[in-house]
């Protein structure tokens, strides 16, 4: 009975991190302003991935210490991508997109 | 699991879409930040279905030196567009 | 001590990764982890007060369930708008503080960093909120 709640348990974060993923992967094919993409990929990456972690670290809990780590990386790196990103792209936006977005 | 796969899959065919299609190298390289890390995290849930954790230790590896890449190459690009 | 801190806290961290990555606590290996630590080079160390770094720290690892239900809210809004907002920075002085600060605001899907203005008095954030404040879709 414990097996199956936790592989349940686990199913449930891995699903909703795949929801995640699509919902927030879905805007870049659409037509909108750069900046709203990054807050929607950092929903899917960050928190999304972050949520299918949790659920293959309830899966197989033996790994924790590569799991942990994992999960550090992600939630660090794609956060401090994402700042990169829309910081990098400000003078471009600035001189070249500020018109078109209007 | 195998749905979860392919879910995953589907979702990781969005954003090469993207890239492949001309648009802006902002989004493009928006889109690639987004290809690597799911490709890291679909490496990570095969080798839990397969229960081979080499696999998965090479999953770790990318996640954790992330995009690193990726980062100089933004700082690179701002500098050139300046 | 305020000047030891910055050492051991790099030192510390090094070895804890270390220790996640081989996932090995004998003694040889953790030796070969504080060699590695010790190694490495660091950049050049700035007194650090302890209260700042606890306060910053604790509010980062806040921002993380306080991520999800603004996830949630985004996901289930009508329709959001956009905005270009500044905050207060609280420290130009600390790297390491500034770094927990734009952390904690960009790891937020309300809100991203675009940079530092006002010769880094201030942050600059563009914010994606749900538009309607009646809209009650608390979570």
């Amino acid at each position: 009975m414990q097996g199956s709640l936790v592989d349940h348990t686990s199913l449930l974060l891995l699903g909703a991190g795949l929801t995640l993923w699509f919902w927030g992967s879905w805007p870049l094919l659409e037509n909108r302003s750069y900046l709203s993409k990054l807050h929607a990929l950092s929903v899917a990456d960050t928190l999304g991935s972050a949520l299918m972690l949790l659920g293959l670290l309830l899966r197989i809990p033996g790994q924790w210490p590569l799991l942990t780590l994992a999960l550090l990386g992600l939630i660090v790196w794609n956060t401090i991508f994402g700042y990169v990103l829309a910081a990098c792209s400000l003078p471009a936006r600035d001189s070249t997109q500020a018109g078109e977005q209007r | 699991m195998t749905v979860l796969l392919w879910g995953m899959v589907l979702a990781l065919l969005i954003p090469i879409a993207v890239a492949c299609r001309p648009t802006n190298v902002w989004h493009r390289l928006a889109a690639f930040s987004s290809v690597s890390s799911k490709v890291a995290l679909i490496i990570l849930v095969v080798s839990v279905g397969r229960g081979d954790w080499m696999l998965g230790l090479v999953g770790v590896i990318v996640l954790s030196a992330g995009n690193a890449g990726l980062l100089l190459l933004a700082n690179l690009l701002r500098e050139v567009e300046r | 001590m305020r000047n030891l801190l910055p050492l051991l806290l790099s030192i510390g961290f090094r070895l804890a990764l270390w220790c996640l990555l081989t996932s090995d606590l004998s003694w040889l290996n953790l030796l070969i982890g504080l060699v590695v630590a010790l190694l490495l080079p660091r950049a050049r160390s700035r007194p650090l007060p302890l209260r700042a770094l606890l306060l910053a720290t604790s509010r980062s690892l806040l921002a993380i369930p306080q991520a999800y239900g603004e996830a949630l809210r985004l996901i289930f809004a009508p329709a959001v708008e956009e905005r270009e907002a500044s905050e207060p920075a609280t420290d130009r002085a600390l790297p390491l503080l500034v770094f927990l600060d734009v952390f904690r605001i960009t790891l937020t899907p309300f809100t991203i960093v675009l940079g530092l203005e006002d010769d880094g008095r201030r942050y600059r954030i563009h914010s994606l909120m749900p538009a309607s404040k009646q809209d009650g879709s608390r979570l």
